[in-house]
């Protein structure tokens, strides 16, 4: 069966003057199937966002992709579509929920009439049909007394509705992808847990395909299928949720599991993972890891590690898990 | 700030109340008393604020000015206000040389002097009807809108809901029209209200050098320059016009700042 989304080979690059360029996403593949969960895990400025913005060519002005990017969603590579083809993708097939809330709604049109902008954008409905439909969205994301809600502006709901009326919004035109980008983040820890809830039945409802990307493993666990492990612009790792959390392969991922809290060991310190995340200009040769990690050997600061069978569903980047030795 | 938008508002009341009803109220402006001795007389009872060397009631014709002065400023800010919105969103929005070129034509438009260029037609097309004046006011003034709209289209492109309405697949031009427009109305109309000022003072200053409203139309320019020749003998001729100029800028200006500091709310 042919996965709904197939991504190989993204590069994005931003050129500059300079004739060099910055590549904050390089060479990252992966699939989604129709109905998956996959969780997309990594820190701030490992190029995660903007992975999620690419899948329905939305990247930021100045930034490119490479000529070999294949974006193929049931079976369309979306790289060459032309604009007006890919608003056929847009909302309809691919969706998207950022971060913010706060910003990411319009704070002088009325939530209703928001929602409805996203129906009319790909279907013909009279005012009275989309109202409807809004009303239905409305309650389907769990907002309490829709026909009130539906002519508030943004500035009259709390982080939380706003939250779910970006997701009414996402789901108005009924994609089969739903991409949310740190859909939890700017909220509180208890609608934090009501979001990620709503996300999951709704992906039980509507059978939808959630691309979910996010810095926190506590998020993902219980609720991915999959997840992918980025650093750097790379992939690292890649395994069913279960693998993952008892058997991380990659040192990253390891070293994050042991910079979180838990709360059925008795852990008296964390250990961090030393240094931080190197800015795009500067990321190291070879495995971009090895400068923090403690495993590395002479082989890791010249040679890539290609991504390989770690284990039963998983894959790592790493040339020690791969069983190369001093 | 409260007493602000407070005067703004009472001043700009009393003067469209002025407006409207004064002339019912007052003499005829146009109306010439049959007796001689009537011309240049002092403020009375009769007179609130004399007569002229024409023997007119110099309250009807100020009040019969305020119609005019604010029927052409208001034309003129608001065929600006228009002009300028959607020169300035083609400027902000559209992509490579076409924004370019517009983006060019604004620079131009800033950089030519207004009261020359307005001279210059006013000259050649001669005397007009107040609404004319607005209207051509009003097509010299939108260059200012525009360059602000256009620094609001080009925040506002970038703003993180433009950016969720193209990824929901909106198309370009819902986008400007649903998104962005109204995204510059409050920037647009603080301009408005203060450009209003503008107006008043650019309708008064052509008036007063004899090129905007057409005699014997009274306007408060006009009454300034006829009352400079007798300004020894009934100072109360300039003293009128320049006192109902200066409320009425200043209560534009008033409820422009009051519109600014309760709209953007980073200067609130």
């Amino acid at each position: 069966m042919t996965p709904l989304l197939e991504v190989a080979n993204l590069n994005i690059f931003f050129p500059q003057a300079s004739g060099e360029s910055t590549v904050p996403v390089d060479d990252v593949s992966f699939t989604v199937a129709a109905g998956e969960l996959v969780a997309l895990v990594g820190e701030s400025g490992c190029g995660k966002t903007l992975t999620g913005l690419a899948l329905p060519r939305l990247l930021p002005r100045g930034a490119e992709m490479g000529a070999r990017t294949v974006i193929r969603f049931r079976g369309t590579d979306l790289t060459s579509l032309s604009e007006s083809e890919l608003r056929t993708y847009r909302g309809r097939r691919i969706a998207m929920v950022f971060q913010d809330p706060m910003t990411s709604l319009n704070p002088v049109m009325r939530v209703g009439a928001q929602i409805a902008e996203a129906i009319h954008a790909h279907r013909k409905v009279s005012k009275r049909d989309a109202r409807e439909r809004v009303l239905a969205l409305l309650t389907e994301v769990g907002i309490a007394d829709p026909t009130s809600r539906i002519d508030a502006y943004p500035h009259q709901l709390s982080g939380g509705m706003r939250q779910r009326i970006l997701i009414a919004m996402a789901l108005a035109a009924e994609p089969d992808l739903l991409v949310a980008d740190e859909p939890t983040t700017a909220l509180d820890v208890t609608i934090q847990a009501q979001i990620l809830e709503l996300l999951d039945h709704l992906r039980a409802t509507r059978k939808l395909a959630v691309l979910l990307i996010t810095h926190d493993l506590g998020i993902v666990a219980g609720r991915a299928d999959r997840v992918l492990v980025m650093y750097a612009g790379r992939i690292v790792e890649s395994a069913k949720t279960a693998r993952l959390f008892s058997h991380p392969a990659h040192p990253y991922t390891r070293g994050l599991f042991a910079s979180i809290p838990r709360l059925d060991a008795d852990t008296t310190r964390l250990t961090p993972i030393g240094g931080s995340v190197p800015r795009p200009a500067d990321w190291p040769t070879g495995c971009r890891f090895h400068p923090r990690c403690g495993a590395a050997i002479a082989h890791c600061t010249t040679h890539r590690p290609p991504l390989e069978a770690a284990g039963p569903d998983q894959l790592a980047a790493c040339w020690v898990t791969q069983g190369m030795t001093k | 700030m409260k007493s602000q938008r407070g005067w703004g508002i009472l001043l700009l009341g009393l003067l469209v109340l002025l407006a409207v009803i004064g002339p019912w109220v007052a003499p005829d402006w146009h109306a010439m008393s049959d007796a001689l001795t009537d011309a240049l007389l002092p403020p009375s009872r009769a007179h609130w604020f004399g007569t002229d060397q024409l023997r007119r009631d110099v309250f009807a014709r100020l009040a019969y000015g305020a119609r005019v002065s604010l029927v052409v400023a208001t034309i003129a800010v608001t065929v600006a206000a228009i002009l300028g919105t959607m020169i300035g969103l083609a400027a902000g929005t559209a992509v490579g040389w076409i924004g370019a070129t517009v983006q060019r034509c604004i620079n131009v438009g800033l950089a030519l002097p207004r009261v020359i260029v307005l001279l210059v037609v006013l000259a050649a097309v001669g005397l007009l009807s107040p609404v004319a004046l607005g209207i051509i006011l009003g097509g010299t003034g939108w260059p200012a809108v525009a360059r602000l709209v256009r620094g609001e289209a080009l925040r506002l492109r970038e703003a993180p809901f433009v950016v969720a309405a193209h990824a929901l697949g909106a198309t370009p031009g819902r986008v400007v029209w649903r998104e962005i427009l109204p995204g510059t109305m409050p920037a647009v109309l603080v301009a408005t209200t203060l450009g209003l000022a503008d107006a008043i003072l650019l309708e008064a200053g052509l008036s007063f050098i004899g090129v905007g409203v057409k005699a014997p139309i009274p306007s408060w320019g006009g009454m300034i320059l006829e009352a400079r020749e007798q300004l020894t003998n009934a100072p109360w001729l300039l003293i009128a016009p320049c006192l109902a100029l200066g409320l009425a800028t200043s209560a534009a200006t008033l409820l422009g700042e009051a519109l600014r500091t309760s709209l953007q709310p980073d200067t609130r």
